[in-house]
This record gives structure tokens, sequence and C-alpha cells, in this order.
């Protein structure tokens, strides 16, 4: 039906923002990021008639980012592609201004996100970037809510050990 | 009573029910190496939220938004307007914003292009109105009519009982809705689509329909209606 798909389609421009902060928290660099989010919107309108009304369709649209962004991963794998890295290398002056010390600080964060294996860094950026609750978390990576929450807190404990320790 | 670890992120996410809330709290009143543990929980949230915070704000990249917005497509439709208004296709006032910043920018080009020809529709002070052939297509052409520069669609009343009608210009890649005030034709909206053409049977765009759908008062005019309304002038008699 083309007037569903219509309002399909602006919901989906309204939430590209979130996809493309998700996307960022997975691959770590805002280029990938988009990327992953075009070939994913592509995706999402090529089936939009698997989207079933009445569910989420953010919670649908996340599953599409990720699973996109896990193809990319492991073709990048297997083409033993090495990250471009720019990103980490990525500093901040000296700081000392409020905003310079933020921005820093964000960074770190990111790095400290990109070195998480990938299952804890999206169940990561599900709950604690994008705000899902644990059950649409689980259901976007296709798992048991306790296997979420067991990455969940190893990848938080992770983070908690790299970040805390420098403060 | 211990508190697990597992548990005690779960109360930080907001996971868990009022009454296992309330248990925590008891506990965390009681305990401050448990509260310190909470702090270190929250403060990650924080920490991850303030560092890809920044992406929410940021222009979404064209490619993006013209993926998402997809091809036109190209099928022709049957337009059925109570189901876009249970889509509740309103228009916020920053789109209305936007469009009409647009517009204006679009129609001064328009019209500097076009300057041989008599303009069908000028930029007054507040706002637009048709002239010449517009005009009088909006006066007398029916949407059965052939259409010739002017194509006419739908043909409405608004709450406030006024007609409105949607039209085309077929040589201009343009449609709009205008509405009867006393002076003539007000175009509240107009809408430029793109060369491929995403005009429906009906004669309009779908930025047009949605805009109608916001507007109308009940159905459209059937021809039967439509061609009643012309032959009184468009005047709004009291119903």
């Amino acid at each position: 039906m083309v007037r569903e798909s219509d309002q399909l389609r602006s919901e989906i421009v309204a939430l590209l923002p979130r996809l493309r902060r998700f996307a960022r928290a997975l691959t770590g660099q805002q280029a990938d990021a988009d990327d992953i989010v075009q070939i994913a919107v592509e995706r999402a309108l090529m089936r939009l008639e698997q989207f079933q009304p009445g569910t989420r369709l953010d919670a649908w649209l996340l599953t599409i980012v990720r699973n996109a962004w896990l193809d990319e991963a492991r073709a990048r794998q297997r083409r033993a592609k090495v990250f471009a890295d720019a990103e980490l290398g990525e500093r901040v002056g000296d700081g000392g201004e409020a905003s310079a010390h933020a921005k820093l600080e964000a960074n770190e964060v990111r790095k400290a996100m990109q070195t998480l294996p990938e299952e804890q860094r999206e169940a990561v950026a599900l709950v604690c970037v994008d705000g899902l609750a644990y059950r649409e978390a689980a259901e976007v990576m296709g798992v048991p809510i306790g296997t979420l929450t067991s990455r969940l807190a190893r990848g938080r404990e992770a983070l908690q050990r790299m970040l805390g320790a420098e403060q | 009573m211990t508190i697990d670890a597992a548990t005690l992120m779960a109360y930080a996410d907001g996971e868990l029910s009022a009454e296992e809330r309330a248990e925590i709290e008891r506990a965390l009143a009681a305990d401050p190496a448990l509260r310190a543990q909470l702090e270190t929980h929250q403060k990650m949230r924080v920490q991850l939220g303030g560092a890809y915070a920044d992406i929410l704000d940021d222009p979404v990249p064209e490619r993006l938004l013209s993926a998402a917005r997809g091809p036109t497509p190209q099928a022709a439709e049957v337009v059925d307007l109570s189901a876009r208004r249970e889509a509740k296709a309103k228009w916020s006032v920053r789109e209305w914003g936007a469009m009409a910043a647009s517009l204006v920018g679009g129609l001064v080009i328009g019209l500097g292009a076009m300057n041989t020809q008599a303009p069908l529709i000028t930029v007054t002070g507040d706002g637009m109105s048709a002239r010449g052939t517009l005009e009088r297509a909006l006066d007398t052409q029916l949407a059965s009519d052939e259409a010739d520069a002017v194509r006419i669609g739908l043909s409405f009343r608004t709450e406030d009982g006024g007609y409105c009608r949607t039209f085309e210009l077929t040589e201009r890649g343009t449609s709009g809705i205008a509405c009867r005030d006393a002076d003539g034709w007000d175009i509240p909206m107009t809408a430029a689509h793109g060369a491929q053409g995403d005009i429906r049977m009906a004669g309009a765009s779908e930025a047009v329909l949605n805009v109608v759908a916001t507007m109308i008062d009940g159905d459209p005019l059937d021809a039967e209606a439509e061609a009643a309304a012309r032959d009184a002038d468009w005047r709004v008699d009291s119903r």
C-alpha cells in the first residue's frame, strides 16, 4: 500500500538521527556509520511489507542497522582489512576548559567502546546509548534477555576498568 | 538483604517493578558500598549518553534523507483522504515554515525565468494568489475537463465553509492548493515535484494531499457538487 509506505518513510526519516547514533556507537566512525545507515535504510525500504504494523519501527530499523553492520564487519575481517583508525588517534588539545574536557571525555568513552567485543558493544549501545529496554534490546540482537544482560554487564565492567582507572 | 550485581544494574537501567525498586532502595539506604556501585552505573550511563549525544543534533546527510524517501512510487493511486487523515498527516509549524521558505525562493526564480509569459502565481504581501490562466482554470475548469496548462484535482470545503481546489501546473512541475476568498484564489501552499512526476490521477502530489487532509471538512466534492459550486461561482451560501 503506497499510502502506508509514505507514512513509514516519513517515520524512517524522523528516526535517522537515532540510527546514525547507534551505527556510530557500533562502527566507531561517522563515515562508516552513515554507510551502514544508508545500506540499512535501503534494505528496510525493499522489505517494507515485512514490517508488522503495530510493532515498533525503531526496533525493526535498529535490527536492520545492526545486521548490516555485522555483515560489513564480517566482510572486513575476511578481507583482513585494517580499520581506518583516524578517530582513535584523535586528541583534543590540553583541555582545561570545560567543553574541551567534555570532548576529551567523550572521545575516551568512544575509544573505550571500540575496544569491546562486538557483542558487548552492541548491548551497551542499545541499552545505554539508545535507551532501549532489555527486552527490546534482546529482540534486536536476537538473543534471550539473560544473554543480553550478561553481555551488558561484561561490557560495562570492561568500560569501567578502562575509564574508571584514568580518573 | 544482599543485592546482586545484575539486580543493581537492572535497577540503574530502570528495568525493575515498583516493588523491586522499593526493596533495592531500602538496601541502598542501609549500604554505602551499594550506593557507590549504583553511582558507578549511573555515571557510566551519563558518560555513554554524552559521548554520542552530539550526533542527534547533527544535520542528517542528504544522501541518507534521499535514501529514506526513496524513489517516487510510479503507480497511479486511488486517493483515499480519510485514510490519510487517520494517518494524522499533520504538518508541524517547522515543516510549514521550511516549505514557505523554499517556496519563496523557488517561485521568484520560476517567475523570473518565465517572464515572457503572464504569471500564474503572484506573491503578495500576505501570501500568494492565482493569476491569469490559473485563476481562470480555478474559476471554471472541472476535474473531468481536458487539462491544458492547468489540471484541476480535488475540490473540497474547509472547516470554515470556503471552497478549495488542488491544481497542477502541467508545464512547471508544480502542484498546490488554492482557496477561494473574496478577492479571488488565495494559494496557501504549492509543492514542486520532480520531472518523473509523482502526480496521481487526482492531480495532486503527495505533499499537497497530506495538507488537504488537514484542511478538508467531510469528503471531496463529487462531480455533481463540483459543477454546482462552479456554476454558483464558488460563492459560499449559508448551509
